[in-house]
Formats: structure tokens, C-alpha cells, sequence
């Protein structure tokens, strides 16, 4: 007869000499697979960019003039230490919500804006505070209110390369805040009216970061929605407004880059 | 009501009828189908969470448990023939998903140089 | 085995077992969070909810890797068989951890919306018609509420109510939560990642787990229980009496796909079903421990005689009829009702 050689074991038994060196091996072997995989993944984590909420810039508070483009921009007039007149600032408010609603009564308008700064290189996005203390008419004479818009420079038709990003996330609200694991939020954003913004592979007259509008001047088509945070390139004419370039996105040039 | 709503009002009802199938069970039901339960409280709390997602096989087992129609014998017949097709099922799926992520990654287009074609139109006067 | 059900039972094994578990746990999220931002050379850091969302995310996914590796593992060497013990704590805690990891993803992304944030999560992206960009969170929400279906049905009464066959086929949504996990982080983090560390440790950990699995079943082809050949009375021969070794058992496939287990003891010869009451563990796997034998996977235990739990245990199980002719073992391959007596078998001398 044969006789029985394997060792035979279950949780509730004393573990059999044979077997307890294996089992502490294994066990040692799982916390240290763990653990260097912690760190290993933890230690190689993409840079997530530089954008970020200034609040150590403190509220900044500028007078200045909104275009709807219809995602809002403000040609600042009367700017402060930090934000000088003549620069142009993207709008958001809080959340994952933009101003369009806000500011559509304003249009050419002379008003006091309030809020935080989001910075990413030199895309800024200023983020209001509700109500009227985020924005609210100018007060003076009147005289100062009769304003001539900036000219919008014309310049010309483009093809270009990259990725359709929510302003805000992409300015710093989140980081990462572009890419495709990112893309659902970024949707949510770009409905809640957060002006979208075309990152291009390289710079196009001196700047990276687009605004993007439609190709008839109305908001991101729906058909976007299906690329953003994809690489893609596309066609469109590009507008200076201020210091912002403004792409009037062609969505039947899109096309996935490899 | 578009459908992201339609689903999320589905959950919230699948998980209110389970809360109900819960409190039936762990007061009613469990006593009279397991006997190992009588008089074991403590641990009926942590059946909760099990029913509320499965509810509708709890009332199916509890029916046949009641009504006399469950097999007894069928405890005794393994399911070990689906081990074969899960594996290689598996198998497949995981090779196929994994280089289907591979293939559709996509690098930055760093090398794209932004293309001008046309000048604008003369017309802003 | 419980005589009365209590919430979780322990015992030392289970406690190491779990203190390992959980040293593996807070090791993984420990370095992950607290060490490696120190060596990471960011300008400024990822956002806390994401860093910790994508920690938890990798933990969960590598504790579901180890615990799908135990099965095929067990079935390829026998030591292995030990881990399958307690794996339901295992299970249990990676629930928690992938639980966690779509509590800070759900907070953050689909938060500060004037949405309902589950419903934005449904209705965010609706690119379904392409692989990069598609909503690869479905496959995250997939996967979770298998793992919580499957953690919340882990206590024993769910085995004894539902039975173990059913059990079983409820606890095969496993295989589909590996799936979804495995589309998540395809579709997912590997479209964004410029590092390609995880992308490595994903793709070797998913493609170890499958092969493993294939492996298995190649291995259970070879060296899988024999299927008995059927006498003219139909009875089906299972060996000789001296083939198998003493408190242990050979296995045969009986021709309606059961499998019966002969033990042998002191001499003498007793059949009962393969298939343990518990979680259908192979019973013929097991050994005679104290007249009793024992499970395998659990260590639920029954009398060889009649295939009955010892007091104050109720599980039963069918035996067989069985006989000796010409020098070899023959089991009469209908089934008798749970709990019957059969008298065992004297080898001859």
C-alpha cells in the first residue's frame, strides 16, 4: 500500500512544519510585492501641470469690459498690481459652472469683477465670487462707461494640432486637469458652460492656449463633446480678442491623430 | 427624463424595495427556512447590504424554500464545467482588451507644426 | 460550520493571515502616498483626492489580481491551497479598498456640478462609439458592484441559503469584475500615463492572472480525475483497492458528470460524494482526520459512513454503494439521499 507523504492542512489546524515555511514566505513575499509597488507607482505619477488656484495672490478685484464671444472674456480697463489693464481674463464661477447667464446682460459694459485668479502659464481664468460682489456694474459719471470694444484682429484660417480642454480644470482647478481620464469631467464642465480652451502642440502667435467657439461664433458644437481630451487637429479661423486667441472651430475637420 | 435620471431613479428603487425584502427576511423569512439562524441575531445586520443588492433571488429562494419546490440534491452538483470556458474566456478577453488600450493610445503631437491657410478676409472697416 | 451564525469567525491562522493582508494594504497606500510625493519632482503636486483616488485604484486592482491567482495556483501546486482559506477577508477588504477609490473619483470628478453627481457620471461622457474616450467609468461601476455583491454575499448563511452551486455561480461575477477592471484601466489611466511603471505592472499582473487560469485547465486535462468505465450492470470502476493510500481517497467522473470519492480506511472502503456541502470543495482532495473526512478548502468534516456532519453539525451528503469484484473498487453510480448509511467495504487480504 502506499503510504501518504503530502501534508495535509487546513485554517483551523496547527500549521504543519512543512508547510509553515512556505506560508511565511508567501506572506513576507505579499507585503514586499505591495509595498515596492506602492512606492514603485506612487514614485512615477505624471506632472500634472503647473495650473493652479492663486489664492495667495488674494481676491483680485479689476474693472474692465465683457465680450460674449458667448463664453465671456473681460477686457480689464482698470487692473491692479497683478492683473493689468489691457489684459484679457477668461470667466468661470464657482464649481463646474461659467457665467454665461451672469454676464449676458453686460455686454460692452463697463464692470467691477471679484474673484480668484486660476493660473496656468499664461492662460488666466478669473473664477467670481456669486452675486453681485463678483460682478457688478461699474459705478462713475457715465462717461467712463461709453467704451469701444477692442478691435478683433483677424488672422486668418489654421489647421492645428492638439486637445480640447475645459478652461477651468485645464487653468488649474484640478490637476491633472486635462487628458482622457479627465475627459468626463472635463464634458461636465464644458456643459456647465466652463469656456473650453484648444491646447496646441506648439505655440501660434506667441500663445499655446485657444478659446473655443463654434465656426458660426455660438458655443462648443455638440459634435466636440465626442473628442475632447483626444489628440485631434482641426481647422478653424483664428480671432486675436485682447491678449486671448479665440478659435472658430470647424468640427467636420476634425480628425484623431495617431 | 433622459436616461442617466431613468437609471439612477431604477437604483434608488431596486435598493428601497431591497431595504423592504430586507426587514421581511431577517424578521420573518430567515427563522422559518434556516434553522441555524434561530436565536443568531447579531449577525443579521450584515445580511443587509447582500439583500439590498440581490434582493430578487432572496424572495425567489425564500419562495422555494417555503413552498417545498427547491432540490435538496442540487447542493451536491458542482459547477465545475465553467471553469474551462471562464479561463480561456478570460484569457481572451484580457489579451484582446489590453492591446486594444495599447493600440489606440496616442502621443502628443508635439512634432505638428500649427499649418496658417489662409490670410484673413479684408472686410473688418 | 457554525452551529449558530455569529457576524465574522477567527482563529490565529485568520489573524495572520489577515495581518499580512492588511501589512500589504498600508504598506502599498502608505508608500505610495507618503513617500513617493517626496521623491516625485513635481512643480506642484497632483490634487490630493486624485493622488489617493489612483492609489487605492492600483491597490485594489493588485489585491484582485492575488486573490484571482490563489485558485489556479492552489489547483497547479497543493501548498497553495492553504491561501484559499480566508480568502473571503481578502475579498472582502479589496471591496473596501476599490469602494474608497470610487468614493474620492465620484467626489471630485462629478462634484461641484449643479447635477446630481451620480447622474452626471451617467450622462458626462456618452462617447460609446469609440474606444479612446469611451466611458471607461462603466466599467469601474461594473466591476464594484460585482465586488460588492460578491462581499456582501460572503457570510456562510449565503452559502447555506442559496446553495452552493448557486452560490458559486453568483461568485463567478468575479471573473467579470476582473474584466471591467481590466477595460477600466485600459480605456482609463493607460490612454494618459507618460510613465509607463503601472502600465507594466498592470499588463504582467493581468496577463499572469489569465495564464495561470489557462494553465490550470491544462493542467486539470492532465492530470484531472479519470472518468470511470461502466460495467454491463452499470456500475463504474474507480481502481483497485491498492491505489489508494491510507485516510485518502481516489476520485472518479461519473457518467452523469458527478464525481464520486473512495476513501479508504483501516482496511476498509467507503463512497461518498466528491462535492462538500460547504462550497462543493473536493472532499476526495481531502484526508481522514479521526474517522472525519475533511475538506480541503474549509475543513468542513463527515462521517465516512454516512456522510453526515458529527453533532451539533446537519451537513449531509450522499454516499454510494460500493463492491469489490474482481479486484476492483465498482460504485453503483446513483447517488444515495444525503445521510444514508452504507456499510464500508472490507478489502480483501
Amino acid at each position: 500500500m502506499k503510504t501518504d507523504t503530502t501534508p495535509f492542512f487546513v485554517g483551523y489546524f496547527k500549521v504543519p512544519k512543512k508547510l509553515r515555511k512556505f506560508l511565511l514566505s508567501a506572506g513576507i513575499l505579499l507585503v514586499a510585492c505591495l509595498t515596492v509597488f506602492g512606492l514603485l507607482i506612487g514614485s512615477t505619477q505624471d506632472d500634472p501641470g503647473n495650473g493652479a488656484f492663486r489664492f495667495d495672490y488674494g481676491r483680485q478685484t479689476v474693472t474692465g469690459v465683457i465680450e460674449n464671444l458667448p463664453y465671456p472674456l473681460l477686457h480689464v480697463t482698470e487692473g491692479n498690481d497683478r492683473i493689468k489693464a489691457g489684459e484679457t481674463l477668461m470667466l468661470a464661477a464657482g464649481g463646474k459652472m461659467g457665467v454665461m447667464a451672469r454676464t449676458s446682460g453686460f455686454s460692452g459694459q463697463q464692470i467691477v469683477a471679484s474673484g480668484v485668479l486660476l493660473e496656468r502659464g499664461d492662460l488666466n481664468m478669473l473664477q467670481l465670487r456669486g452675486g453681485r460682489q463678483g460682478l457688478r456694474m461699474a459705478e462713475g459719471d457715465g462717461t467712463e462707461m461709453i467704451w469701444e470694444p477692442p478691435v478683433s484682429e483677424p488672422l486668418g484660417r489654421w489647421r492645428i494640432a492638439g486637445e480640447i480642454c475645459d478652461g477651468k480644470c485645464l487653468a488649474g482647478a484640478m490637476r491633472p486637469g486635462r487628458g482622457l481620464a479627465h475627459k468626463a469631467c472635463a464634458n461636465l464642465c464644458l456643459i456647465g458652460d466652463i469656456p473650453p480652451v484648444f491646447v496646441s502642440s506648439q505655440p501660434i502667435e506667441g500663445t499655446e492656449y485657444l478659446m473655443v467657439v463654434d465656426k458660426d461664433g455660438g458655443p462648443l458644437p455638440k459634435a466636440a463633446y465626442d473628442y475632447v481630451a483626444q489628440f485631434i487637429s482641426l481647422e478653424g479661423e483664428i480671432e486675436r480678442h485682447g491678449d486671448i486667441l479665440v478659435l472658430k472651430m470647424d468640427a467636420d475637420t476634425i480628425e484623431v491623430l495617431p | 427624463m433622459n436616461s442617466a435620471e431613468l437609471l439612477f431613479a431604477i437604483t434608488q428603487y431596486w435598493l428601497i424595495i431591497g431595504g423592504v425584502v430586507a426587514a421581511l427576511f431577517l424578521v420573518v423569512g430567515i427563522d422559518r427556512i434556516d434553522e441555524d439562524a434561530r436565536g443568531a441575531y447579531v449577525f443579521r445586520p450584515l445580511l443587509i447590504p447582500g439583500i439590498l443588492l440581490i434582493w430578487p433571488i432572496v424572495l425567489w429562494r425564500w419562495w422555494s424554500l417555503e413552498s417545498g419546490s427547491y432540490d435538496p440534491e442540487s447542493r451536491y452538483k458542482p459547477v465545475r464545467a465553467a471553469h474551462k470556458v471562464i479561463a480561456l474566456g478570460m484569457f481572451i478577453a484580457v489579451v484582446g482588451i489590453t492591446s486594444i488600450g495599447l493600440s489606440v493610445r496616442q502621443q502628443w503631437p508635439a512634432d505638428y507644426v500649427p499649418q496658417k491657410l489662409s490670410e484673413p478676409v479684408e472686410a473688418s472697416e | 460550520m457554525s452551529v449558530k451564525y455569529i457576524p465574522v469567525q477567527w482563529n490565529n491562522n485568520k489573524y495572520y493571515y489577515d495581518a499580512f493582508m492588511l501589512a500589504g494594504v498600508v504598506g502599498f497606500l502608505w508608500f505610495f502616498l507618503h513617500v513617493s510625493p517626496e521623491v516625485l519632482s513635481h512643480e506642484r503636486p497632483i490634487n490630493p483626492q486624485v493622488h489617493n483616488a489612483r492609489a487605492f485604484g492600483a491597490c485594489a486592482f493588485l489585491m484582485l489580481s492575488i486573490i484571482l491567482a490563489i485558485g489556479p495556483l492552489a489547483r497547479l501546486d497543493r501548498r497553495f491551497m492553504a491561501l484559499l482559506y480566508n480568502r473571503r477577508h481578502f475579498g472582502v477588504m479589496t471591496a473596501c479598498v476599490a469602494m474608497t477609490h470610487a468614493g474620492y473619483i465620484l467626489n471630485w470628478y462629478w462634484a461641484f456640478s449643479s447635477s446630481n453627481k451620480y447622474e452626471a457620471l451617467l450622462f458626462s461622457n456618452t462617447s460609446f462609439g469609440q474606444f479612446a474616450g469611451f466611458p471607461f467609468e462603466i466599467f469601474g461601476i461594473v466591476a464594484l458592484i460585482c465586488l460588492l455583491v460578491l462581499a456582501a454575499t460572503s457570510h456562510d448563511f449565503w452559502l447555506r441559503f442559496l446553495g452552493a452551486p448557486l452560490w458559486k455561480r453568483v461568485h463567478y461575477l468575479i471573473y467579470i469584475a476582473y474584466i471591467s477592471v481590466v477595460a477600466h484601466v485600459s480605456l482609463g489611466i493607460l490612454q494618459d500615463q507618460q510613465n509607463h511603471v503601472f502600465t507594466a505592472i498592470f499588463l504582467v499582473s493581468a496577463i499572469v492572472v489569465a495564464g495561470l487560469h489557462v494553465l490550470a485547465v491544462l493542467h486539470e486535462r492532465k492530470a484531472g480525475d479519470p472518468a470511470g468505465a461502466v460495467n454491463t450492470e452499470g456500475w463504474v470502476t474507480v481502481c483497485k483497492p491498492d491505489d489508494i493510500v491510507e485516510a485518502r481517497a481516489r476520485i472518479a467522473v461519473l457518467p452523469n458528470g458527478d464525481r464520486v470519492a473512495v476513501f479508504r480506511l483501516e482496511g476498509k472502503l467507503s463512497a461518498i460524494s466528491n462535492a462538500c456541502s460547504h462550497q462543493n470543495g473536493p472532499l476526495g482532495e481531502g484526508k481522514v482526520i479521526r474517522c472525519l473526512v475533511t475538506c480541503p478548502w474549509h475543513g468542513y468534516q463527515y462521517r465516512l459512513t454516512d456522510g453526515q456532519s458529527p453533532a451539533p453539525f446537519t451537513e449531509k451528503i450522499p454516499t454510494y454503494r460500493l463492491a469489490i469484484q474482481d479486484g476492483v473498487i465498482m460504485v453503483d453510480p446513483d447517488a444515495n439521499p444525503p445521510g444514508t448509511y452504507v456499510e464500508p467495504v472490507e478489502i480483501p487480504s
